[in-house]
């Protein structure tokens, strides 16, 4: 049976009348967010105090610089680099006939300026031997890579793939390489992935790709970024709920247990961080640089420290993640803002290099079929049997 | 002058069939306009080469839009592309000799056509060795009366064939029967093929003739002094146009006959009642004396005769006054001791031709009575001299040709039974005498009489009629009648009968320049006088 | 032989820059389809090509041409608004070239072997890949020296009028021929009789070759 909407629309039109009624509440709220900010911002070595002191279970962002800060763009360079890449997967599939994964990385290089050019590419790799589909520890404990950590093993893939970019003939353009999403690889601090799967993928997979492109400087100017377009983190306004909080020593627990939207915080909590930076930036500006404080970039980043910027686009806000290298180098950091603005202005409100690369990397509903049909033919002519379940026959074929 | 090979091609023959002729497409590089009926072309088929006439030419398209909406040629462009592709031209073909490949026909010469060629064969204009090989070069039995249209090669009449029978030269007025006719009789003349006895009525082949424009051209008697001799029945006339007569003819009452006076019963006034009275008076009299009796009767003789041969009196008087206008005629005596008959006999053995003048005698009445009077007596020595050759008596004589002119008025179904004429023309040539008629009106001549006569020559005619009586018996009737309509006034004619191996339109060759005497035999005064002198000589060997 | 064995060796007598203008991406009986290398760079409509045949070279006449986005489902959009030339959107997009294609459809007409030429569909289609050449200005005058090829393309069942495309190839081939107005002509005639059920488009193709 499909879905009945005529049974739904009536809960939809609630929903809208829910919304609405939260606007009021929500635009007082951003309002108070504001002011919370320039207060906040007066004192930036109190709130970095208030900030070590504190205890609290929602993450908060680590203040650098004023974070009132409305930083507009320097003009962008004419003649730069843009390198962007993504990929897609093909997941291990318990009722097809092998045991294997598909990582697609989608590569998109374009040269602007005097020399115009573009190279797009995809790369697709098939992981099936025995060492390649699981994470085995010297002690031989193996954890397959599948589901959440195949899209862990993806990311860092891809970040590989910037890397080996890097060997390219001598130019003296800038260079700005971009990844979509987070840099931060949230999935592995949650204790669910046992050290060696965090070692393997993180410190030596992942911060090993950072590291090769820091080192890649100092000229020609290079620097990464990852792009999230809609964010919901809400780091920035927890740092303002804790600027706002009475008590000195922000403990929640101690303080506020059991109470909730009578605290203080709750004046500015609630929403969004892109919502405060819709308000309050301009197109064009961008927000202060903020620390992440997440556990895993505190355990493991180290030089690879990952901040984060709001940028104003014509409409809307994107976070914007930049390792530390990035952020304490001004040309650097002056390159990633411009440039991304530079490449959303061609890309119609999507850096236009990224979205190339997603193009590349797409792996569609029709290509997932067709290449478990050419798996089951080329293991068919071999003559190894294939036995495909019950299951993913009847998904194939659609019948009543 | 290009080799058969050479001969430009026209195009191909696409369809057709024997009794219709063929139609030809043409080729994009020939012009529609360059075509012409009547002329000659040449078909190779696969087995036989065929010898043919064009009878139409017409404008074909591949689509009936075409006509509907015409391209645009006023693009010089367009117009060359669909010139011989969209629209092209075809002509209508008869084909009617093969000349085959093989010895047989070669030794037999050219045979009529039995059949078509094949498909698409290849049509080209016919050569002059095509015309030469089909008509034959001039020689002894062959002589040159013109050229085919186009051409240069001469077109020979085969005399000998022309004087087996009958034959008739036709033509609307002003068209050139005249000049034909001279020209046949020269031909004659030169191939000696036949002796000629000539009823002139207007005089025009005697002495001189002239042009349409008043000029003079040369007559018979001009070119060949020594075989012509000229007869007369106008002295007087003959005198004042200097003519040199050789014998003045008269016509004694005694060779009346009623039949005679039967044939101007018209002319004459007479009743039906009237002629059979000369029959009653012919056998009371006799033959020969009762034009003079009558004619001499006074009141009262003529009363007594009348009731005692119970002769009405009003068909007397009839009679009377019909006779009585023969008085006119000045040729006509009551005595005379000269035979007309037996002078004219004694020429035409000698084999020298015969021309008589009418001079002012040149109506109707005086020319039939004269010509029929004439022609039957010499007719009927014809028919004794031949039955005593039958009978291995004689050496066969020479044919003797008649020409009589405006045949319509007694070879018409009226009278063509009472005539010589009509006999004449039904027997053939049984007792050595053929006719040669010259008419404009041939639909008045007696549609049997026409299909006697082997050879037709014919310049332009345009009544229906004519054309259709002409054309009468021929095949490929309704081809050729559209090729006679659109002969040209003058100088054409077309050649079709026994005496030519198949229809042709010619152009008549000169007749009237020096250059033309010359050509036909005549001879200057010097040598003139050398050959009389040898004439005579052999005359009296 | 090995790919660098073959790099090394002397290049074949033709010479592979000459006038090659795209890879065969589509191919079949009657037709097939190229992909330029370079953008906008199709030959035009009506151009008489080549590609390899087995054996010989396989001839055909361009019939269509189309610019378009590589990708399935990706359109193209305007992106010039504020700039002043095509080239300068380029420019600014360099992917834009990555992600477009200009392929033509050609419509086989014959094929040439050395010195013979076939004005019949060859017995096998071009193979994928092959690659795409002008012809010279000879390797045209040469074939089009018979009008035969015409009968393949004027029943064409194709999206382009057929006619256009004849009357491009005809004048075209025209300019090769040293009398080129007799050429017209004789091809006119040709078509005169292969049209002459149908006036009207012979008509209009006869306008469309001056």
């Amino acid at each position: 049976m499909s879905l009945d909407l005529s049974k739904i629309i009536g809960q939809i039109v609630n929903l809208a009348a829910n919304l609405k009624q939260k606007e009021a509440q929500r635009r007082s709220k951003i309002r108070h967010a504001v002011d919370a900010l320039a207060s906040a911002a007066a004192d930036i070595n109190a709130l970095k105090q208030k900030v070590e002191s504190s205890k609290t279970t929602w993450l908060v962002a680590g203040p650098k610089e004023s974070i009132d800060l409305r930083q507009p763009a320097k003009e962008c360079s004419t003649d730069y680099i843009a390198v962007a890449s993504d990929g897609s997967h093909i997941d291990v599939d318990r009722h097809q006939s092998a045991h294997c994964f598909l990582i697609n990385i989608g590569i998109a290089e374009l040269q602007y300026g005097f020399n115009p050019g573009a190279e797009l590419l995809s790369v697709p790799k098939l992981y099936f031997r025995d060492d390649e589909v699981v994470i085995m520890s010297a002690d031989g404990r193996i954890v397959p890579i599948e589901g959440q950590l195949l899209g862990i093993k993806r990311s860092i893939e891809e970040c590989r793939m910037l890397v080996d970019r890097l060997e390219r003939p001598e130019s003296s353009l800038p260079i700005i390489m971009l990844l979509d999403g987070s840099l931060i690889l949230w999935s592995l601090a949650e204790q669910i992935y046992p050290d060696f799967v965090v070692n393997e993928l993180l410190v030596n997979g992942f911060l090993k790709h950072l590291d090769k492109i820091r080192r890649f400087g100092p000229r020609p100017l290079l620097a990464l970024a990852s792009y999230i377009s809609f964010p919901r983190s809400t780091e920035v306004i927890n740092l303002l709920r804790l600027a706002t909080c009475p008590h000195q020593q922000v403990d929640c627990d101690q303080y506020c247990s059991g109470k909730f939207s009578t605290r203080e915080c709750d004046r500015v909590g609630g929403i969004l961080d892109r919502e405060l930076f819709t308000y309050l930036l301009a197109p064009g500006e961008r927000s202060a640089v903020f620390t992440s404080r997440s556990s895993v970039v505190t355990r493991h980043y180290e030089a690879n420290e990952i901040n984060f910027f709001y940028v104003r686009l014509d409409r809307e806000v994107a976070r914007i993640e930049i390792p530390l290298w990035v952020a304490e180098n001004e040309k650097l950091l002056e390159l990633t803002h411009s440039a991304i603005l530079d490449q959303c202005r061609r890309g119609l409100g999507y850096p236009v290099a990224l979205s190339e690369a997603h193009e590349q990397a797409v792996v569609n509903v029709g290509d997932r079929q067709q290449f478990w049909n050419l798996v089951g033919q080329v293991l068919g002519e071999d003559g190894i049997s294939m036995s495909s379940s019950a299951k993913s026959e009847s998904k194939r074929a659609r019948w009543i | 002058m290009a080799t058969e090979e050479e001969q430009k091609r026209l195009g191909a023959v696409v369809s057709g069939s024997l009794t219709q002729g063929v139609e030809v497409r043409l080729d994009a590089s020939i012009s529609v306009e360059d075509m012409a009926v009547g002329r000659y072309v040449a078909i190779e088929g696969t087995k036989h080469r065929f010898f043919g006439m064009i009878t139409d030419v017409s404008l074909e398209t591949v689509d009936p839009n075409v006509a509907v909406t015409p391209p645009d040629v006023s693009d010089p462009f367009i117009a060359q592309v669909i010139n011989g592709t969209t629209t092209y031209g075809k002509l209508e073909v008869l084909p009617m000799l093969t000349i085959g490949g093989d010895a047989a026909s070669i030794l037999e010469g050219p045979q009529p056509a039995k059949t078509v060629p094949a498909h698409f064969s290849t049509v080209k204009l016919a050569s002059q060795r095509d015309v030469e090989v089909v008509f034959g070069a001039e020689d002894e039995k062959r002589f040159y009366v013109g050229t085919p249209l186009d051409m240069e090669t001469k077109v020979c009449l085969d005399v000998a064939e022309f004087v087996k029978r009958s034959n008739g030269v036709f033509g609307k007025s002003g068209t050139g029967k005249t000049f034909l006719t001279r020209l046949l009789l020269v031909g004659m003349l030169q191939k000696n093929a036949a002796v000629s006895l000539v009823f002139d009525m207007h005089s025009e082949y005697g002495w001189e003739g002239k042009t349409e424009k008043g000029y003079k051209v040369k007559g018979l008697k001009q070119l060949f002094p020594s075989k012509v001799a000229i007869f007369t029945l106008d002295e007087e006339s003959s005198k004042r146009r200097r003519v040199n007569t050789d014998v003045v003819v008269r016509i004694g009452y005694n060779e009346i006959e009623p039949e005679d006076v039967e044939l101007l019963r018209q002319t004459l006034n007479l009743t039906e009642a009237s002629t059979q009275t000369i029959y009653q008076l012919a056998r009371e009299f006799g033959d020969s004396k009762w034009l003079e009796t009558v004619l001499n009767l006074n009141e009262e003789d003529g009363k007594q005769l009348i009731s005692r041969l119970n002769i009405h009196d009003s068909t007397y008087r009839n009679l009377r006054r019909g006779l009585e206008n023969l008085r006119r005629f000045s040729f006509l005596v009551p005595h005379t001791r000269e035979n007309s008959v037996q002078r004219i006999l004694d020429y035409l053995d000698r084999g020298i031709n015969v021309i008589l003048e009418f001079g002012r005698f040149d109506d109707f009445a005086a020319y039939i009575l004269v010509a029929n009077l004439l022609s039957r007596r010499i007719y009927a020595r014809y028919r004794e001299n031949a039955e005593r050759e039958m009978g291995g008596e004689v050496a066969p004589s020479r044919p003797l040709v008649i020409t009589i002119e405006e045949a319509h008025r007694f070879l018409n179904p009226e009278l063509s039974s009472h005539t010589i004429f009509g006999r004449i023309a039904r027997e053939m040539r049984k007792y050595n005498v053929t006719l040669l008629v010259i008419d404009q009106r041939p639909s008045g001549i007696d549609a049997e009489v026409m299909s006697q006569l082997g050879t037709k020559i014919t310049c332009l005619l345009d009544d229906e009629r004519d054309l259709d009586s002409v054309l009468t018996g021929t095949s490929g009737k309704s081809e050729l009648k559209s090729v006679l309509s659109k002969l040209e006034t003058k100088q054409q004619a077309l050649i079709f009968g026994h005496a030519v191996p198949m229809p042709v339109v010619i152009k008549t060759r000169e007749y009237g320049t020096a250059e033309s005497y010359r050509e036909l035999g005549f001879l200057d005064a010097a040598e003139l006088k050398k050959k009389t002198q040898k004439d005579i000589e052999d005359l009296w060997a | 032989m090995d790919i660098e064995q073959a790099k090394s060796q002397k290049p074949k007598t033709k010479n592979h820059s000459e006038r090659r203008i795209g890879e065969v991406i589509k191919a079949s009986s009657a037709e097939f389809a190229a992909q330029c290398y370079k953008l906008d760079e199709a030959p035009p409509l009506g151009c008489l090509v080549k590609t390899e045949g087995k054996p010989g070279e396989i001839y055909g006449v361009v019939y269509d041409v189309e610019t378009q986005s590589l990708e399935p489902g990706r359109r193209v959009v305007a992106r010039g608004e504020k700039l002043d030339s095509k080239d300068e959107v380029f420019a600014a997009n360099p992917q834009l070239s990555r992600l477009l294609s200009t392929d033509f459809k050609v419509m086989v007409v014959g094929e040439v072997e050395g010195k013979s030429r076939h004005y019949y569909l060859p017995p096998t289609p071009a193979a994928i890949h092959s690659f795409v050449y002008v012809c010279q200005p000879e390797e045209v005058r040469g074939f089009t020296e018979s009008l035969d090829f015409l009968s393949l393309l004027i029943n064409a069942k194709i999206l382009v009028p057929v006619d256009e495309v004849i009357a491009s190839c005809l004048r075209n081939a025209s300019l090769t021929h040293p009398d080129s107005n007799a050429f017209l002509v004789k091809a006119g005639k040709e078509l005169a009789r292969m049209l002459s059920n149908d006036i009207n488009r012979l008509n209009s193709v006869l306008k469309r070759l001056r």
